[in-house]
């Protein structure tokens, strides 16, 4: 073994990592994500046992529930990063389609895929666990649509993001779920969180939708203002990532970001 | 006849007003039915920045872009749908098949009786054992094709070409060559030509504009901006002894040098070239064997980017 070469690979890491800030997500966020995620639901367990809380049910409704925001958020940026991969981007827009075009048209697919993601978990959580989409009751449709929007949502911020800084910030069409999710009560209700961590859930559609799914589940029914109050943010959020999302369009279009990146 | 395309001092500058750098500065130009026009320049000196602008891809600083006589800004999509655009650079979907890919294209373009020209270009591309192939498992020169094939799927009135044959093997660029001038003859497509090959500039444009730092340095056909350029040089080889010929070109003042005992090359202009030859004959010098070289584009474009051009 030559360490003079095993010196420069370790060089030619330690610049790449010096100059890629989304690198410094792997070391800090996924460890403390999972901590989080697991210390806050280790808690929870141990309260909901002393309730007879059906436990399976409720973390079983949360995984489900999550895929719709997990696959909308996905879905759409992925579109992108594959015409980027592709080098497809500038054949693609110098045709007449428009930039709404092409949104209506990847939600259309996103749509698609994620009735069959949807599909094909319940037929294994019925097959196993006995969790059909009867469980849920109606509140699974405010509940799918409401995480699907803000799944959009957050995928058109980080569609903006690729196209204002390119393939450095594809980390984020994966890492996003994983930011939301720890504030979004999934698998843990909203007392369980810090005080601090508390206020940053309120301000997030999907705490409300996940309370309101356990509530529902365990047949405490449903907070109709708090539902309201997510759908009022969501829809909020959604137009303002929108607005976001053109605006930066625009910019690449004028600081030639499209022609640089793609 | 309307052009059909008209810029008017086209500029763009990227960054502040400042720091930034001026990549396209006052170009303007016509192109007309039919017409190839090819577009030179060093690397960084604006093509491609012209080129995206033309498509929309790129929002210049300031002048105007009409296609058809209809401007571009207010008639994106109408005029969109009646050009198109080819590069080695952009590519297709590669995990499709070359006729899906051009089905797509051809919804994009809202093509009508798609598979019947889907099938005339695989023909006239001589693409069409690859129709059900995936795009990337293509070669080089199949896949030129196959993008070629996508920018004609819309019947264009005007392709713009940026550097088509950039990374293809010399036969297979010769072939690409072939199917572009056969394109301008059948169907009569406008073409706006990029390429640093100047060798194919000069055989399939029409007219040729050279850019530098981002301005328009020099435009005309190819035979004439090599004739601004001047001299060509005859290399003549002669029997007897040298110093007639000496004193007869220093005489004229003909430019000249002697490579070895016999032989002498003169630079001249093109058209002086009958007189330098009948004259050495007059004065009883006996050619043995007259070599000419004229000049070509890439001697203009050297002489640009050299600055010794005078327009």
């Amino acid at each position: 073994m030559n360490w003079h070469r095993v010196g420069a690979m370790v060089l030619k890491n330690q610049y790449a990592f010096r100059r890629d800030v989304f690198r410094i997500f792997d070391i800090f966020w996924w460890p403390a994500f999972q901590l989080f995620i697991w210390g806050l639901f280790s808690t929870y367990l141990a309260s909901a046992s002393a309730n007879r809380v059906n436990l399976v049910t409720v973390l079983l409704g949360g995984i489900i529930i999550w895929t719709f925001f997990d696959r909308a958020s996905k879905d759409i940026s992925l579109a992108l990063i594959d015409e980027l991969w592709n080098k497809n981007f500038i054949n693609l827009f110098s045709s007449p389609l428009t930039v709404s075009e092409y949104l209506m048209g990847v939600v259309l697919i996103s749509l698609l895929k994620l009735f069959i993601s949807a599909a094909f978990m319940f037929l294994i959580a019925g097959a196993f666990y006995s969790v059909h989409i009867t469980t849920f009751g109606w509140y699974f449709v405010p509940a799918a649509v409401g995480l699907t929007l803000m799944g959009w949502t957050m995928s058109l911020i980080v569609q903006a993001c690729i196209m204002r800084w390119g393939h450095t910030v594809e980390v984020f069409i994966w890492a996003i779920a994983t930011l939301v999710q720890p504030f979004s009560c999934v698998f843990y209700p909203l007392r369980a969180l810090p005080e601090w961590a508390q206020t940053l859930a309120r301000a997030l559609p999907t705490t409300y939708l996940f309370e309101n799914m356990r509530s529902n589940m365990m047949g405490q029914g449903i907070i109709l203002s708090q539902l309201g109050l997510s759908f009022g943010l969501n829809i909020l959020y959604f137009l303002v990532a929108l607005w976001f999302f053109y605006r930066t369009f625009a910019y690449a279009k004028a600081q030639g970001l499209i022609i640089k990146n793609y | 006849m309307e052009p059909i395309l008209t810029v008017s001092h086209l500029s763009k500058r990227f960054g502040s007003p400042t720091h930034g750098f001026v990549a396209v500065d006052d170009v303007s130009f016509t192109l007309r039915e039919g017409e190839i026009l090819g577009l030179l320049g060093p690397n960084g000196a604006g093509k491609t920045t012209t080129i995206t602008m033309l498509l929309g891809l790129i929002l210049p600083t300031a002048g105007d872009i009409s296609y058809f006589g209809k401007p571009f800004g207010s008639h994106r999509q109408a005029s969109l749908a009646r050009i198109n655009f080819a590069s080695s650079y952009a590519q297709v979907q590669s995990k499709v098949t070359v006729r899906q890919n051009l089905l797509i294209y051809a919804g994009l373009y809202a093509v009508r009786d798609t598979s019947r020209r889907i099938a005339e270009l695989l023909r006239l591309l001589e693409v069409e054992d690859t129709a059900d192939q995936l795009f990337w498992k293509l070669s080089s020169g199949q896949k030129t094709r196959v993008i070629l094939a996508k920018a004609l799927i819309n019947r264009p009135r005007l392709i713009l070409l940026d550097e088509p044959t950039s990374s293809l093997d010399p036969d297979i660029a010769a072939k690409v060559i072939d199917i572009i001038k056969t394109l301008q003859k059948k169907e009569g497509v406008a073409i706006l030509y990029t390429s640093h090959n100047m060798r194919e500039v000069e055989e399939v444009c029409d007219r040729v504009m050279i850019m530098s730092h981002g301005k328009i340095v020099a435009e005309d056909t190819p035979l004439e901006l090599t004739k601004k350029i001047g001299n060509a040089r005859v290399t003549v080889t002669f029997d007897g002894p040298s110093e007639k010929v000496f004193s007869y070109l220093n005489a004229k003042q003909y430019r000249h040098r002697f490579p070895r005992g016999q032989v002498v090359a003169v630079d001249l202009p093109g058209k002086a070239i009958p007189k330098l030859l009948f004259g050495l004959a007059n004065e009883g010098v006996w050619l043995t064997d007259i070599d000419i070289e004229k000049p070509g584009l890439e001697e203009v474009f050297l002489s640009i980017t050299k600055g010794s051009y005078e327009r």
